[in-house]
């Protein structure tokens, strides 16, 4: 802000100052005859304002304006490893987990309950994260508050959901192996 | 100095003559009054009776001046001879607006690859204007933009004070309270200096952080890979004593968990360096 004002406010004194004074810092009244051959030379005929001006600034008068305000450093958020460490270190297990997850009833061939079980969980889990990421990269809480808990509260309703689902599926049918194998041969 | 700038360019202002002159060298006139001009349309100055084996390459340079707010943003196209050119993007720049058009804007300052300054976006990629080879393929026509998603001053010249600001919240200096054992300086060993290599050359000239799609859409909380780079230049220094404090900086969901390993960042480098290793390095440090 205070570099848009500059320009024009230092011209403006500038001028003023140019007009009244010329060069001189005296009062010009007072010593009229040993004023006067300075002044006859720096006269307007002489040299144009606009190089008055310069000359008087370019000897060392200074500070006209105030500082401009110091760039402050952008606001440090406060630490919440919940948020940040914990939960990246979180969500690498799982997906590091979910791998042998998979492949482990395939590859042994038979069902375990147990095993089935873990993974609707760490699916569960892992897409809960996945989707909450990209809640928090689009949709800023800066910029968009109520879009962003209408969103926040969706996901976590949503995981709910699904999660009864999962457990109804794996109660009361054949359970998420024992399902993808029937599509996947279907 | 400030006071000196202003006056100079009061100076300028105010004598008539020389304003004329440059008025006289600018050769593309009257594209504000009749509105959009097409591209192709806008160069006036033609370049001298072409010779037979004169190269000439067109320019389509980003155009936006901030004292026609209402203006919208074009594309403007410029020819060169790349006989008579530099071999850089930033020598045509500068042929550009000391031969045809005085009113382009950029910034540059060494041209050659260290001050950071002339950062822009050239032929889809951010790199230094000054490190950029003009491709010598006539045919193929060059698009010169502003970094991605900053706010523009004019033409091509960013609004960088975010990115500034960021790197001042990491302290980007040596924090140390023990004196040095021999009373003059903090020693290092020659395997704790290496690790800082790769890391302290960083130019800071933005081409990494606006690569970054999550640079995009979070710059104000997101400090973004060159910053973090350079968080991780003082987290590996093996002479600061406040690499806890720095850590604890970063450990929430948005300074440095919102970076997704989409590596835009160690691509675009013009200095050839890893953003993308050293956020690695901090997350894996913070891990465990």
């Amino acid at each position: 802000m205070a570099s848009i004002v500059r320009p024009t406010l230092l011209r403006q004194s500038c001028l003023k100052a140019a007009s009244k004074h010329a060069f001189s810092t005296k009062p010009a009244a007072t010593f009229p005859a040993i004023n006067r051959p300075a002044a006859s030379v720096l006269s307007k005929q002489v040299m144009p304002g606009s190089m008055r001006v310069a000359a008087f600034h370019a000897s060392g008068r200074k500070l006209i304006l105030p500082p401009l305000p110091p760039n402050e450093a952008a606001k440090v958020p406060e630490p919440s490893p919940s948020h940040g460490s914990y939960h990246w270190t979180f969500e690498r297990l799982v997906s590091v987990g979910l791998v042998p997850l998979t492949i482990a009833p395939f590859a042994a061939g038979s069902l375990n309950p147990l095993t089935d079980a873990i993974l609707c969980g760490a699916i569960l889990i892992h897409s809960h994260i996945g989707f909450e990421s990209i809640i928090t990269d689009y949709i800023p809480r800066k910029r968009l508050p109520k879009t962003r808990k209408l969103f926040d509260w969706g996901l976590k309703l949503a995981t709910v959901v699904v999660g009864v689902g999962l457990y109804e599926f794996e109660t009361n049918d054949v359970g998420l192996t024992e399902g993808i194998k029937k599509i996947w041969t279907a | 100095m400030a006071a000196l700038r202003t006056t100079s360019r009061l100076f300028a202002a105010t004598r008539p003559v020389f304003k004329s002159q440059t008025r006289a060298m600018a050769t593309v006139m009257g594209t504000a009054k009749t509105g959009v001009v097409s591209p192709s349309k806008t160069t006036t100055a033609k370049e001298p009776a072409a010779d037979a084996d004169s190269k000439i390459k067109t320019f389509h340079i980003y155009r936006w001046n901030p004292d026609e707010p209402s203006t919208k943003p074009r594309m403007q196209s410029y020819t060169l001879d790349l006989n008579k050119t530099g071999p850089m993007m930033l020598d045509a720049l500068i042929r550009i607006k000391n031969e045809v058009d005085p009113t382009l804007t950029f910034r540059r300052s060494c041209r050659e690859g260290i001050c950071g300054s002339c950062a822009m976006n050239i032929d889809g990629v951010n790199t230094l204007a000054c490190l950029c080879r003009i491709p010598t393929d006539t045919k193929q026509e060059s698009k010169i933009y502003p970094l991605p998603h900053t706010y523009v001053v004019k033409d091509i010249v960013p609004d960088l004070t975010q990115f500034y600001k960021q790197y001042k919240s990491i302290k980007p200096y040596l924090q140390k309270t023990t004196p040095a054992p021999n009373g003059k300086e903090y020693l290092q060993s020659k395997e704790e200096r290496k690790k800082l290599d790769g890391l302290y050359e960083c130019i800071l000239c933005a081409c990494c952080s606006t690569s970054c799609p999550s640079y995009w859409w979070n710059s104000e909380e997101y400090l973004g890979p060159a910053v973090l780079m350079q968080s991780y230049r003082w987290i590996a220094d093996s002479r600061d004593e406040n690499k806890e404090e720095r850590k604890a900086q970063l450990d929430n969901s948005m300074s440095l968990y919102r970076c997704h390993t989409i590596l835009n960042c160690s691509r675009t480098c013009p200095k050839g360096l890893n953003p993308g290793k050293a956020i690695a390095e901090i997350k894996k440090e913070m891990a465990f």
